[in-house]
């Protein structure tokens, strides 16, 4: 058999092309290129060198459309002992080419010209081409003879020329020949012989049989040569002579080929042009063609020789003719048939071209599979030699099936584009259906396997490592479940021996091992507080921060860099990470030389680290790299120097290949079987590079933890910045962020701004002022969390939350100059935020405060109110005597506070002092504005109690009685009609407290630096809602007791006499007193009045037998009216009959009470009757003249 | 009975999702990886003449070396193949029709992800039982 067979080879002419001599490679690819050029050559154009010498055989010669067509066998080839039956196997023709300059005798040339001939006997036409002859070679080539041509040295064009009209001389003398040998084949009686016929000629029979099929064997071979002289109609009409005569001889081998070479001159008289009618017509007659093939065989000389590679030519021509798409059916069942065949060729060669020949119809057909599968049966005739070219061309064939088992290697998959596969499912349409099909057909493991172990020993065998390192890598990266773990071991070592016979630093697009896929991206805290800049705007920082209680305002115009999760921006000379997770299935331990990643934009440099990864486990490494360049930055993968070659993973085909675990489509996870947790997909950002940016770095003077407080002290604080990038800092603005913003008193940012521009490496100090806030809720159920006092802020803050500096700082707007473009990009600023870690002790805490009042029995004067506010006002002007109650009433709030710290604090009170009108009026002189107590020490883990006085809160109330009593026309005060009503009692309440609070202020001071105030607004507040109203409020009824004034004036002889004439009482004598009842409502009350007198046992002195106090006048029953806001008197005389001290109660049971008496009363039952009782007044008795 | 078979379900994206040596002859490795090679290169042929008829069934639709390929596609275009030996047609295609029943309940497991392998051994009983009783 031959490969690359037609139904027209039977019209070429075949020359040799032999090299004589040495001749260099190149020159010797160059020749043939030439040569191959002029595989055909018009008749037209050899009418020139054509010289008729007698009658020309072939009488329908078409000289204008006809042409002669050559094939060059390069190098020659052996005779093929069936020349005689078909003529186009024969040599007709020999070129010999020859380099002059490599041999430079040419006589020695054309001996060896003439020596090489003499294998070819049945050459007609003989020529050697000497190229680039020398000088004396010229001279000489004359002489030689017509066999050797020189072609002198010249450009290519010339030579080419010239080669071109040898070739067309070459062409008219085989012409030429060929009628010479038409003319002598019709008259001699040469017998021609096939392999097929007996060798028994000496049988008469024989003999006999022999001379009749001459003639049709002659007339055949002469229809070869018609045809080989570009002469079909010629040739189509001596066939038919040959098939009439070799069907009379039953000569059925040499029938077939007649009936051959007829279809074969019907195709070239058609010249290409073909249509249902000529496939029909050669359909049939190769259908002859075949059967009578098979007719001629012979089964004696079955093992010697057969004419089956006779049939399976004529079957693979005729599959050649009808290859096309529409008659695949029928193309496939000729390829099947002459498959089937194959195992009856007793050649291996014949074997070996018959499989090429059905691989290569079955890929024209589009059959790719079939092609793969006949492709790999050509390599496994080719791996049973056992020598290096046929591992080359096994791994060559098998190269080629690559495609249709999927296991193609990068290099070659490069081409098809594969952009829309990443998420896409395997039924998500039918536009990609290759691409995903391609993904997902791995699960023919079986003939994948297969395949690559072929590859890999084809390539060891032929000595290519590198081919050999990529079947390796592809057989142990997409196989690993299904080998074993010594054939993962075996090939681990595969891959080491190819690597040591590549040279270093080898690139492979197949990867091998380890998986590597994405595990995060994390942000620096440097890539976040990029701002963009608006060079429109002077503050272009406004805005940019996210202000306000939410994190996500859907009508905020958000900054891309910071909402968003897919940009990225990094920073030209600042290092970035990237955290990469990397699985090793297999059962060895993984050295990985170096891993980096792996930037297709050029403007970053990744850093190389070594990683060792231990059998069935997975690894996250962090890999670095520095921007180099301002632009967008790609990251497909990673690039990894493992066994020896480097090899570049992309994330996106183990993005794939999870994709395809996950719906059970590929065997398994490698991260998974690796113990390697379920990650979320990630994708890479979209990462841009800005240019150079300044780089602030904070450090708070003295640490993190220099900013400890105690609750309301005052302090400052320092905080050093320093450029740390190498771009000066030219614009810079300093604001605040966070909660508890009211605690940074003042930022001294003068600093910051006069230290501009800020160098590289230059620092500056920024002085900033700090205020603890108040802590939180204590245990105490008395104390109550509020805001800070300086801000007056009533919201309650979140514990622990402190508040930021926000500084937004920028380079120059231009980095360079001198460039153009540049000036039209601003670079974008900066955004650092300094945490101010300010942690609030609890200083000193509120255990308790409480509002406590205390009684002084007043005496009985008579009536010396102004001598006696005089006098204790100079003494105490916080006691204040109620003339009108005729008692001392002091109140004091006590604060019990507490120290938990360590350190030792000292509590100072002040409390400032408003005179009231009628002290001014009363008393001339002027009190200090403030009045200090002593400081009180608190220890650490002690508490202290701090008593503070306070004035008698009833006196508006008072006051506004007293007008009311005697009001002078046109006083603001008499219109006031006071209300008892409980929304107005709360607001006057309120107003008091507010008052007194305001007065009152608690400082204190612990070691040299500390110091603060106490917030006590709200502990005051609390505490007194419990008891004000018992201590605020009026009485309903108030007591007062005095001496009758009349009684003195009567006896002024008593008062001259007596040393304690004023305000004191005689004994044995009469003293007319009164008792005043005030009404403190607005409503009449009527009661009943009853005064009792106690001696200092508190035995009731004016009843029982042992009474000693005498009486005139109603003590008890006494029944009184009370107009509104006016007092009423009740005039009676005591009798003392021992001296001593006494006291004198009034008590008083209110009748028809109304609902506010009641209510302030607190009674139960509407029908409970209602008991006031006045303070004790204190009764000095004197003895008297006895 | 074949002596040799081998039985191959592809899916719908001609991924195969189920192998099965169903043969009386002695296993080997290579004949077996021959007979996946053979089973392959066939899809070709079936993905042509699935077109042009509207049997289920498709007899002989290849051969290599005395081995012929039959196929029975499905109407979700899931290709039941067999490789094998004997010429017995009736048989074959009541093995096609038992398995694809089998390979229909397979499918109406809410479970299986359709073009997955199937690793249910009461399956590969199954068809292994059907192949001694029909091939």
């Amino acid at each position: 058999m031959e490969p690359d067979v037609s139904i027209e080879t039977l019209s070429i002419i075949r020359i040799a092309v032999l090299p004589i001599g040495t001749i260099p490679p190149t020159l010797l690819r160059d020749y043939h290129s030439m040569l191959l050029r002029h595989h055909t050559i018009a008749l037209s154009a050899i009418s020139s060198f054509y010289t008729e010498h007698q009658k020309s055989p072939f009488t329908n010669q078409p000289w204008d459309s006809g042409s002669l067509r050559f094939k060059f066998v390069l190098g020659g080839s052996p005779p093929s002992p069936w020349e005689d039956f078909q003529s186009n196997r024969k040599m007709l023709a020999v070129i010999g080419l020859c380099h002059c300059p490599s041999s430079p005798d040419l006589d020695s040339v054309t001996e060896k010209f003439n020596v090489a001939c003499k294998s070819y006997s049945s050459a007609l036409v003989r020529r050697c081409f000497a190229f680039s002859p020398g000088d004396s070679q010229l001279e000489d080539g004359d002489k030689k003879g017509e066999n050797l041509i020189l072609f002198p040295p010249s450009d290519k064009q010339t030579q080419e020329f010239h080669l071109q009209t040898m070739m067309q001389d070459i062409a008219a003398s085989l012409l030429m020949e060929f009628e010479k040998w038409v003319l002598q084949a019709e008259s001699a009686g040469t017998i021609l012989k096939t392999p097929l016929d007996s060798q028994a000629s000496l049988n008469s029979e024989e003999v006999i049989k022999a001379k009749k099929r001459r003639l049709g064997r002659a007339q055949k071979t002469i229809g070869d040569y018609s045809l080989l002289a570009g002469s079909p109609v010629d040739a189509n009409a001596h066939y038919s002579t040959a098939l009439e005569l070799a069907r009379l001889t039953g000569d059925y081998f040499w029938y077939a080929g007649a009936l051959e070479g007829s279809v074969c001159a019907l195709l070239v008289d058609r010249m290409g042009q073909r249509d249902v009618a000529l496939e029909d017509e050669v359909r049939y007659r190769y259908t002859n063609v075949i059967l009578h093939y098979r007719k001629s065989f012979i089964q004696e000389i079955a093992q010697r020789v057969s004419p089956l590679s006779f049939e399976l030519e004529a079957t693979l021509k005729l599959a050649r003719f009808l290859c096309r798409r529409e008659l695949a059916k029928e193309v496939v069942e000729l390829l099947t048939n002459a498959a089937d065949g194959a195992k009856s060729l007793i050649d291996a060669s014949d074997r070996l071209i018959l499989y090429v020949e059905v691989a290569r119809l079955f890929g024209a057909l589009g059959y790719q599979r079939k092609a793969a599968f006949f492709c790999r049966q050509v390599a496994q005739l080719y791996l049973q030699q056992d020598n290096r070219l046929a591992a080359i061309s096994a791994m060559q064939v098998l190269s080629m099936t690559t495609d249709a088992y999927r296991i193609q290697s990068r290099a070659s998959m490069s081409k098809v584009s594969v952009n829309n596969e990443t998420g896409r499912l395997p039924d998500a349409g039918k536009m990609h259906h290759h691409s995903i099909v391609s993904l997902f057909e791995s699960h023919w493991s079986t003939l994948q396997m297969v395949v690559l172990r072929e590859i890999l020993l084809s390539a060891v065998r032929a000595g290519d490592p590198l081919a050999a390192w990529s079947a390796a890598a592809r057989l142990l990266r997409w196989h690993y479940p299904l080998i074993t773990p010594s054939g993962q071991n075996g090939l681990a070592n595969s891959l080491a021996n190819s690597a040591d016979r590549l040279p270093s630093g080898t690139r492979c697009a197949d990867p091998a091992l380890p998986f590597v896929r994405l595990f995060s991206f994390p942000l620096h805290s440097s890539q976040v507080d990029i701002v963009k800049r608006n060079p429109a705007r002077e503050d272009w920082w406004t805005g940019s921060a996210p202000s306000g209680p939410f994190i996500y305002t859907p009508f905020s115009k958000g900054d891309a860099n910071e909402s968003s999760k897919q940009e990225l921006i990094w920073v030209v000379g600042e290092p970035v990470q990237v955290l990469v997770e990397l699985a090793n299935p297999c059962c060895f331990d993984l050295r990985i030389d170096s891993i980096y990643l792996s930037a297709h934009s050029s403007n970053f440099d990744a850093f190389p680290v070594s990683v060792d990864i231990p059998p069935n486990s997975a690894k996250v490494i962090t890999l670095s790299g520095i921007p180099t360049a301002v632009g967008p930055v790609t990251i497909p993968g990673c690039t990894v120097h493992c066994f020896g070659v480097i090899t570049e993973h992309v994330f996106r085909d183990v993005d794939n290949l999870l994709l395809g675990a996950a719906q059970g489509l590929v065997f398994s996870d490698p991260f998974r079987s690796c113990g390697s947790a379920k990650l979320r997909h990630v994708f890479v950002p979209n990462i841009s590079v800005a240019p150079p940016l300044p780089l602030l770095v904070a450090n708070v003077v003295g640490g993190d933890g220099a900013i400890i407080l105690y609750e309301g002290e005052i302090r400052e604080v320092c905080i050093n910045f320093a450029n740390a990038g190498t771009v000066p800092i030219v614009q810079a603005h300093v604001s605040l962020s966070g909660k508890n913003q009211d605690a940074v008193i003042s930022i001294a940012d003068e600093a910051l701004q006069s230290a501009l521009p800020l160098k590289p490496g230059a620092q500056v100090t920024l002085p900033v002022t700090l205020k603890a806030w108040h802590v939180g809720p204590t245990d105490s159920d008395n104390t109550m969390s509020s805001g800070r006092n300086a801000a007056g802020n009533t919201g309650r803050p979140k514990d622990g939350t402190s508040p930021s500096l926000l500084i937004h700082y920028a380079g120059p707007l231009s980095n360079n100059g001198d460039s153009q473009e540049k000036e039209s990009i601003v670079p974008p600023g900066r955004r650092l935020v300094v945490p101010l870690q300010i942690c609030v002790l609890q200083g000193l805490s509120f255990v308790k405060a409480r509002l406590l009042s205390m009684e002084i029995p007043a005496h009985v004067s008579d009536n010396l109110r102004d001598e006696d506010i005089e006098r204790e006002s100079n003494a105490d002007s916080l006691v204040k005597i109620n003339p009108f109650r005729g008692s001392w009433g002091l109140r004091f709030l006590e604060l019990e506070l507490s120290n938990p710290t360590d350190v030792v604090f000292e509590i100072s009170v002040f409390v400032q002092l408003e005179n009231s009108a009628k002290e001014d009026d009363s008393s001339p002189v002027q009190d200090s504005p403030e009045y200090e107590y002593p400081k009180t020490r608190i220890d650490r883990d002690y508490s202290a109690r701090v008593l503070i006085p306070l004035e008698h809160f009833k006196l508006p109330v008072l006051d506004g009685s007293f007008f009311t009593k005697d009001p002078p026309p046109g006083s603001p005060s008499s219109s006031r009609n006071p209300s008892f009503s409980e929304k107005n009692t709360k607001a006057e309440i309120n107003t008091l407290i507010k008052n007194l609070i305001s007065k009152i202020k608690v400082r204190w001071q612990s070691g040299r630096n500390s110091s603060g105030e106490l917030d006590i607004k709200d502990a005051i507040q609390t505490a007194l809602q419990t008891t004000v109203m018992d201590v605020l409020l009026p009485d309903p009824l108030t007591f007062g007791f005095r001496l009758v004034r009349n009684g003195l004036e009567k006896d002024p002889e008593t008062k001259a006499e007596s040393p304690f004439s004023k305000g004191s009482v005689l004994s044995h004598e009469v003293t007319p007193m009164e008792v005043l009842v005030r009404n403190n409502t607005s409503e009449a009350i009527k009661l009943n009045l009853s005064v009792t007198c106690r001696d200092v046992a508190g035995q009731n002195c004016t009843e029982g037998a042992d009474a000693t106090v005498l009486w005139a006048g109603a003590l008890s029953g006494i029944s009184m009216e009370v107009a509104p806001l006016q007092e009423a008197r009740h005039c009676f005389s005591l009798f003392f009959l021992v001296p001593g001290e006494y006291t004198m109660v009034a008590a008083a049971v209110i009748e028809d009470a109304n609902n506010v008496l009641r209510a302030r009363a607190g009674t139960a039952s509407p029908n409970e009757p209602i008991f006031c009782r006045g303070p004790p007044f204190h009764v000095c008795v004197a003895g008297g003249a006895l | 009975m074949a002596n040799t078979a081998c039985f191959i379900i592809v899916g719908r994206n001609d991924i195969p999702i189920y192998e099965a040596e169903v043969g009386s002859a002695a296993k080997r490795e290579d004949a077996a990886q021959l007979h996946q090679f053979i089973l392959h290169a066939a899809l070709d042929v079936v993905q042509d003449l699935a077109w042009t008829t509207s049997a289920m069934f498709l007899k002989s639709v290849d051969r290599f070396n005395d081995l012929v390929v039959s196929v029975y596609v499905t109407a979700g275009h899931t290709r039941l193949m067999l490789l094998h030996d004997s010429r017995n047609e009736d048989g074959i295609k009541s093995f096609f029709q038992e398995v694809h029943e089998l390979y229909i309940k397979i499918l109406l497991n809410p479970l299986y992800l359709p073009g997955s392998r199937i690793t249910s051994s009461h399956f590969d009983t199954k068809v292994r039982a059907l192949a001694r009783k029909y091939l």
